[in-house]
């Protein structure tokens, strides 16, 4: 349920350290994935949504923004895609997965968790970047024709995303864990 | 961990998954008619509406050509290596089926043309 700790526009020393916190590890989880090979080009499970999927639930939208726009832009660079057709993909995905969140969490408020959160930004994420790359770069048929493909990858990868979240967020819930 | 919104977005999220299946993965256009040229000189235009088998005379002979719901083929040539037969049933636009040593080629018109090779 997105309860956003801090709302006013103006973000304090503490949550800088927080968003490049986050930032960083979702960095580190986007570059991790970029050195796998996927089985079909666009498909990959974006387990860095899992961080932006936490970061909106625990400290709200703005911050997710940050660590999502901080993740596609430092990652782009040390990847070496930065201004390339997988960066323009990268940021159309990461805005349209925001606006899913955004939307959802507001009309679904505390009836929706981790897990449906995380479906319906993976699937805008996967429409977005489909929308973009048959618009700019390859206005195919054939693009079409994987569209249902990459639908399904990204239900899939975006369920297990949403699982994952919600194990971390009831562990970070958990008083112990908070001292670690 | 799972609530009843989340239910509620995985089943139409699968629905609007599945739903794209039938959406993009139906059957493509078909093609409208088949042109049959021998010698570059256009011989015949044929609606693939309706079924028949016809005899093309070519530079070494007949090939024999049949339509069949909406496809065409060649069914026999008098040529040595076949391969217009072995082309197979043609049904998109944009395929072409062609007899060299006979001079025949088969072309099926539509309204949209598809690619035949995409290089990125």
């Amino acid at each position: 349920m997105p309860q956003p700790i801090r709302s006013d526009p103006s973000t304090s020393g503490q949550d800088d350290r927080l968003i490049a916190g986050f930032a960083a590890l979702a960095i580190a989880i986007h570059i991790l994935e970029a050195a796998f090979p996927s089985p079909l080009p666009g498909v990959k499970p974006g387990l860095a949504n899992v961080v932006t999927l936490i970061v909106y639930l625990r400290h709200g939208l703005q911050m997710a923004v940050w660590v999502a726009a901080m993740r596609v832009l430092v990652g782009s660079l040390l990847v070496g895609t930065f201004l390339s057709p997988t960066f323009m993909l990268s940021v159309t995905g990461a805005a349209g997965a925001l606006a899913a969140l955004a939307v959802t969490g507001r009309i679904g408020g505390r009836h929706v968790g981790p897990v449906g959160l995380s479906v319906v930004s993976a699937l805008t994420h996967m429409s977005g970047q489909v929308f973009v790359a048959y618009h700019l770069f390859i206005p195919h048929p054939a693009l079409l024709k994987l569209v249902p493909i990459l639908l399904t990858a990204a239900l899939l990868f975006g369920t297990v995303s949403g699982l994952i979240a919600a194990n971390v967020l009831r562990l970070l819930a958990r008083p112990a864990a908070a001292t670690a | 961990m799972i609530k009843a919104g989340d239910i509620f977005i995985l089943i139409l999220a699968v629905a609007g998954v599945g739903a794209t299946y039938g959406a993009l993965w139906a059957p493509r256009s078909v093609g409208h008619t088949a042109v049959i040229t021998v010698d570059h000189q256009v011989v015949k235009e044929l609606p693939l509406g309706t079924d028949v088998e016809l005899t093309i005379n070519g530079a070494i002979g007949d090939s024999r050509l049949a339509v069949d719901q909406g496809r065409i083929r060649f069914i026999d040539s008098p040529c040595p290596g076949r391969y217009c037969i072995h082309s197979g049933w043609l049904s998109r636009t944009g395929q072409v089926a062609a007899c060299l040593p006979n001079g025949i080629v088969v072309e099926i018109l539509g309204e949209e043309r598809e690619y035949d090779a995409i290089n990125l």
